[in-house]
C-alpha cells in the first residue's frame, strides 16, 4: 500500500494483514555539489526501489512517506526522531518497521534504533532509466523481498 | 506545328482552372463534416490496445515463465510508462495462457513455485496465497479468486497481450 487516499480505504478494511512498515531514508544537502548530486542520485534510486518493492509486497506493507534529513544533522537528534516514528507505528500495530537507506552513515548506529535498517549499497554509474538500472533494480527488489520474507517467519 | 498545339482556347483554360479549383475547396469543406460522420470507423480497433511483449510464441514452454513490459497509461492527471508482468505458458490443450501475477488477495505479486513447500503452484509470499497451474486459487489460503487473464493475440509469431480480465469463480 501507498500513502494516498485509495490505498488507504483497502488498509482500513484488511488492517489485520498488513503488518510491515517500510521508510525510505533520504539525506539533503546542498552545500557541496559532489555531496548534492550523490544525495540527489539516492533520493532517485531510492524511490525508484521503494516504489518497486510497494508493488511486489503490496498486500502486507505500508510504504511511509519519505523521510528526510539534513546531510549535516546531528545523528542522535535523528535516531531519536526516527525512533518517535518506529514508536507511533508500532502502535498501530505494525510489528515490522523497515527503514530502507543508501546512506552507510547509519550502519553505525544500527543499534539505537528501534526499527530494522535496511542498508543498501548505491548503484551510482549509469543512467537511472538504462535497461540495465531496470535489471539491476529488479534483481536488488528481489533480494529485498527474500530479506524482508525471513523475517517475517 | 505551333497552331495544332493550341488545342486549349483561353476560356477553356479559364474553366478548367476554376474547376480544378473549385473542386478542390469543395472537397475541403466537405471532408470534414464527412470525417466525423464516419469517425467510429477511422479508430483503430481495441486489438491494437494489444501490446507486443517481445515473447516469441515458439518460446512458450509449458513451463510458467515470467514477462516484463511497459505501456503507456493515461490516469487523470498523470500519462506514464507502467511496468506490467505476467506468467506465461501453454497449457494441456496446447493453447497459450498469460495470467496477471497480481494476487486477488490483496495484490501482491506472485510467482511461479515461489515457495518450496509448493511445488507447481503459483505462491504469493504476503499471506501464503496459492494457485494452481490453472490460475485457480487453492481453496483454504487467503485469495478468494483465480488470477486474472490477460487478453492476448497473436501476431507473426510474436504474442500481443492486452488488459488482465478477472475470472469468475471456477
Amino acid at each position: 500500500m501507498k500513502w494516498r487516499k485509495a490505498d488507504l480505504q483497502t488498509y482500513f478494511q484488511s488492517k489485520e494483514y498488513i503488518d510491515t512498515v517500510i521508510v525510505p531514508l533520504i539525506p539533503f544537502g546542498i552545500a557541496s555539489d559532489v555531496e548534492a548530486e550523490k544525495a540527489a542520485i539516492q533520493a532517485e534510486m531510492i524511490t525508484l526501489l521503494s516504489h518497486e518493492l510497494e508493488k511486489e509486497l503490496t498486500g502486507r506493507i505500508l510504504l511511509a512517506p519519505i523521510y528526510s534529513y539534513l546531510k549535516s544533522a546531528d545523528r542522535q537528534t535523528e535516531i531519536a526522531r526516527m525512533n518517535m516514528w518506529s514508536a507511533e507505528m508500532k502502535e498501530q500495530p505494525f510489528k515490522h518497521v523497515f527503514m530502507l537507506t543508501f546512506d552507510p552513515s547509519w550502519k553505525k548506529y544500527e543499534q539505537e534504533l528501534e526499527s530494522t535498517l535496511l542498508w543498501l549499497p548505491a548503484v551510482q554509474t549509469g543512467e537511472l532509466n538504462s535497461k540495465e538500472m531496470q535489471k539491476t533494480v529488479r534483481e536488488q527488489v528481489g533480494q529485498m523481498v527474500e530479506l524482508i520474507r525471513a523475517y517475517w517467519q | 506545328m505551333s497552331d495544332e498545339k493550341q488545342q486549349v482556347s483561353r476560356r477553356q483554360f479559364l474553366n478548367y482552372t476554376l474547376t480544378g479549383v473549385g473542386g478542390f475547396m469543395a472537397a475541403g469543406l466537405l471532408i470534414s463534416p464527412i470525417r466525423m460522420a464516419i469517425d467510429p470507423v477511422l479508430k483503430g480497433s481495441s486489438a491494437g490496445d494489444l501490446a507486443n511483449v517481445g515473447l516469441a510464441v515458439d518460446d512458450i514452454t509449458s513451463e510458467p515463465q515470467r514477462i516484463d513490459w511497459t505501456i503507456d497509461q493515461v490516469d487523470g492527471w498523470y500519462e506514464s510508462e507502467v511496468n506490467r508482468s505476467a506468467w506465461v505458458y501453454r497449457n494441456e490443450n496446447d493453447e497459450i495462457v498469460a495470467f496477471s501475477p497480481v494476487c486477488k488477495h490483496l495484490g501482491c505479486v506472485v510467482s511461479w513455485e515461489g515457495s518450496d513447500q509448493h511445488p507447481n503452484e503459483y505462491y504469493c509470499p504476503c499471506h501464503d496465497g496459492r494457485y494452481y497451474k490453472d490460475g485457480t486459487n487453492v481453496p483454504g489460503t487467503p485469495p478468494l479468486a483465480p488470477l486474472d487473464e490477460y487478453e492476448q493475440e497473436v501476431k507473426d509469431g510474436m504474442l500481443f497481450l492486452g488488459e488482465p480480465k478477472p475470472r469468475g469463480e471456477a
